[in-house]
C-alpha cells in the first residue's frame, strides 16, 4: 500500500529522448492504466519505475522513498511481465517462492502466502508443475500469483495481456480488476490496447512521443480529450476529426475562437434530426459495415470530401452512393486547434 | 518422409549396413587380436574369431605393463588420461559459462573487444602455438604435472561461443523477473541460468572429455616421467618398439581399454542430455 511521485522524470537513449519529464502521483490503492501508441515511452517510464531502466533526471518516489538510485528488489515493488518470464525449470510452488526465499522470509510465512495467492488465483493444483505444462491463462496468473506473494507497496504490469487470444483477454481483464479491487494495491499497468484501458483504469494516462497528453479518469478523457491526439487515440471507431472549413458557416458559428478543427464521436452523428438545435451536413454514403448491433457509415462530405466515420444503432437501409444529411448537436461538438493541438474551449480537467 | 518403395528402403539399408561394417570391422578385429597370444597375428592368416587368451591380456597390460617398450601399467595410464580429460572438460566449461555470461549479461568497456579477442584464439590451437607455450610452461617449472598437462588446453573460445550463443536466446524479461525477486548476479547465473544450461553443459562435457582424452602431441612434449604418460601416447609407445616385432596381441588390448572411457561417457551422457532436450522444450 503505497502512493507513487513521478517528478518530471526524463530518459534519453543517447541524444534520442523517449520519455520528456514525466509529472504524476499515483493515490494509495489507485489502479493507474498508461496507454499510448508503440514508442510513446509508456514501457520506459514503468521500467523506470521498477528500477530496470536508469533514470536521467527526475524523481520518483514509492511511499515517500526517492528510489532513484535503489535496486529493483529493493523498491518493494512486484512486476508482471509480458511474456510472464516464470523461470523455466522451477515448478510453479518454486516459481512463487523464489522471491521470498531471497528475502530471507521464514519458511512458515511462504506456505502461507504461496496457499493464500494459489487460493486466489484458483491455481492450487498446479503447484507441482512446470510453466511449460502451463497453458497461457494459467500461466498469466502464475505470473501475478509471483507478484502477488511478496505483497508489495505496488504492482507493475507491462503488457500482460498481450499474449492471450481475445476472449481469454477480457476474461483475465476482469480477473485483474476484482483482484486490484481486492487486494486494493497501488498498480501501474501499461497498455497499447484503449478497450482494455478504459475498462481497467481508475485513471488513464495517455502518452504520446514521450510526453502525458492527458490524465484523468476514462469518462473524463472519452468526453472532454484534452488533446487532438487524445481525441484521435481513445475511442473505437476514433472521433471524427473534421476541419471548421468543411462545416460550412453554419456548423461553424459558436465555435471559440482559434478552432480550426471540429472533432465529433461517430456516435454522436445522426441521420435523423434530433429535437433542439443541431448543425445538418451534406454528405454521400461510401459503404456501410454492419457490425451486429450497430453499424459503421462511410461518408463523404459534400463539397469539402472530407472522409466520416458514423456509428448508427441497427441496420439501416442505405444504399451506396447515396445522399443524405448528417445532424449533429453543438454539445457534442469537441473545438480543437490544429496549431497547439489543444482544445480551444474550457481547459480539460486534468 | 514416408515412402512406401520396397527398393528404396532396400537399398539405404544396404548403405547403412555397408556403413555400420566399414566402421566396426576394425574396432572388432582389435578386439579379436587382443583376445588372442603373441604369435597368432604374425602368421599370416588373421583369425576372425576371438582367442583364449582375454583375460591373461587385459591383466598383464591394466598390471605390468610392457616394460622393455618404457610403458608403465595401462591402469596409471588409464587414470592420468581420466584426470586430464576431466579437468581439462570441467575447467574449459567453467571458464566458458563465466566468460560467456559476463559477455552477455554485463556492460563493461571493451565488452566486444573482449569477446573478439576470446574469439580469435579459436585460431590459435595448441599445435600452432606449441612451441612459445612450451616455453612458457617449462619456465614456470609445470613440466611433468597435472598443471602442465592441462592448464593451457583449458582455455576455450568454443565452448565460451556456444555458450554466448545459448544466452542470448534467454529472454532478458528472466532476467530482469531474477533482479526484481531479488537475485543478485551470482544468484541469478547459480538459480537461473546454469539449470538453464544443464543440457548444453552435458553436451559440451561429451565433446571435451574426448578432446581432452585423445590429446597426444601436447602430453608428448610435457611429459618426460613414466607416472604422467597418458594411455594415447603410451599406445605409441608400445607399438613402436626398435628391434622386435610389436606385441600385437597387448596393444590392441590397450587400444580396447582405452576406447572404453569415451564410449561410457557418450553412453552415459547421451541419455542425459536426451532427456534435457527433451525437457526443456519452450
Amino acid at each position: 500500500m503505497a502512493t507513487i511521485n513521478l517528478v518530471d522524470l526524463k530518459k534519453s537513449y543517447g541524444n534520442v529522448p523517449a520519455v520528456k519529464g514525466v509529472n504524476l502521483s499515483v493515490a494509495d490503492g489507485e489502479l493507474i492504466v498508461l496507454v499510448g501508441p508503440s514508442g510513446c515511452g509508456k514501457s520506459t517510464l514503468l521500467r523506470m519505475v521498477a528500477g530496470l531502466e536508469s533514470v536521467t533526471s527526475g524523481h520518483i518516489e514509492i511511499a515517500g522513498r526517492d528510489v532513484v538510485k535503489a535496486e529493483p528488489a529493493e523498491r518493494d515493488i512486484a512486476m508482471v511481465f509480458q511474456n510472464y518470464a516464470l523461470y523455466p525449470h522451477m515448478t510453479v510452488r518454486g516459481n512463487l517462492e523464489y522471491g521470498l526465499k531471497n528475502r530471507g522470509t521464514p519458511r512458515t510465512e511462504i506456505d502461507r502466502r504461496v496457499n493464500e495467492a494459489a487460493d486466489i488465483l484458483e491455481i492450487g493444483q498446479l503447484l507441482d508443475r512446470k510453466p511449460r505444462q502451463l497453458s497461457g491463462g494459467q500461466r498469466q496468473r502464475v505470473a501475478m500469483g509471483r507478484a502477488i506473494v511478496r505483497e508489495p507497496a505496488a504492482f507493475l504490469f507491462d503488457e500482460p495481456l498481450s499474449n492471450l487470444d481475445a476472449k481469454l483477454r477480457v476474461q483475465m481483464r476482469v480477473e485483474i480488476r476484482k483482484l486490484q479491487r481486492r487486494l486494493k494495491t497501488t498498480s501501474l499497468y501499461v497498455t497499447h490496447d484503449q478497450l482494455e484501458a478504459m475498462t481497467l483504469a481508475d485513471r488513464l494516462v495517455v502518452m504520446n512521443g514521450g510526453l502525458v497528453e492527458q490524465i484523468g479518469t476514462p469518462t473524463e478523457v472519452y468526453d472532454h480529450p484534452a488533446t487532438l491526439f487524445v481525441a484521435g487515440f481513445i475511442g473505437s471507431p476514433p472521433m471524427n476529426l473534421i476541419p471548421t472549413s468543411a462545416l460550412g458557416t453554419d456548423g461553424a458559428n459558436g465555435l471559440p475562437a482559434g478552432t480550426d478543427i471540429v472533432g465529433v464521436r461517430p456516435d454522436a452523428l445522426l441521420i435523423q434530426r434530433p429535437e433542439g438545435p443541431c448543425i445538418a451536413l451534406e454528405a454521400t454514403a461510401d459503404l456501410l459495415e454492419p457490425i451486429g448491433g450497430e453499424s459503421h457509415l462511410h461518408v463523404k462530405l459534400e463539397g469539402s470530401g472530407q472522409a466520416i466515420i458514423l456509428s448508427v444503432p441497427g441496420r439501416p437501409d442505405i444504399a451506396e452512393s447515396a445522399h443524405l444529411t448528417i445532424y449533429a448537436r453543438p454539445s457534442e461538438l469537441h473545438p480543437f486547434s490544429s496549431q497547439t493541438g489543444r482544445r480551444t474551449d474550457t481547459v480539460a480537467k486534468s | 518422409m514416408v515412402e512406401n518403395r520396397p527398393w528404396l528402403s532396400f537399398i539405404t539399408h544396404l548403405v547403412l549396413i555397408v556403413g555400420v561394417v566399414i566402421v566396426v570391422f576394425p574396432v572388432y578385429l582389435a578386439f579379436v587380436a587382443s583376445t588372442h597370444g603373441s604369435g597368432d597375428f604374425l602368421r599370416g592368416l588373421v583369425p576372425l574369431l576371438p582367442g583364449p587368451y582375454l583375460i591373461e591380456n587385459y591383466g598383464r597390460m591394466l598390471t605390468e605393463g610392457i616394460s622393455t617398450a618404457g610403458a608403465p601399467p595401462l591402469w596409471i595410464m588409464l587414470s592420468n588420461s581420466l584426470i586430464i580429460a576431466i579437468i581439462i572438460a570441467v575447467g574449459k566449461i567453467v571458464i566458458s559459462l563465466l566468460s560467456a555470461y559476463a559477455i552477455v549479461f554485463f556492460k563493461f568497456p571493451l565488452r566486444m573487444v573482449a569477446f573478439w579477442i576470446i574469439f580469435i584464439t579459436l585460431m590459435l590451437p595448441v599445435e600452432v602455438r606449441i612451441i612459445p607455450t612450451f616455453a612458457v610452461v617449462a619456465n614456470l617449472g609445470l613440466l611433468n604435472s597435472y598443471v602442465g598437462l592441462t592448464l593451457p588446453l583449458i582455455a576455450s573460445a568454443t565452448a565460451t561461443f556456444l555458450f554466448r550463443q545459448f544466452f542470448l536466446t534467454i529472454p532478458d524479461e528472466l532476467m530482469e523477473a531474477a533482479r526484481v525477486d531479488g537475485a543478485g548476479p551470482m544468484k541469478f547465473f547459480r538459480d537461473i541460468l546454469l539449470p538453464l544450461s544443464r543440457t548444453n553443459i552435458a553436451a559440451l562435457f561429451v565433446i571435451l572429455f574426448i578432446y581432452g582424452w585423445v590429446q597426444y602431441l601436447w602430453p608428448l612434449l610435457v611429459t618426460t616421467e613414466s607416472r604422467y604418460y597418458t594411455v594415447v601416447m603410451g599406445i605409441k609407445r608400445l607399438a613402436a618398439t626398435a628391434d622386435t616385432e610389436p606385441l600385437w596381441h597387448l596393444v590392441m588390448a590397450s587400444v580396447i581399454l582405452a576406447m572404453l572411457p569415451p564410449v561410457l561417457v557418450v553412453i552415459f551422457m547421451q541419455r542425459l542430455f536426451v532427456k534435457g532436450l527433451v525437457e526443456t522444450e519452450k
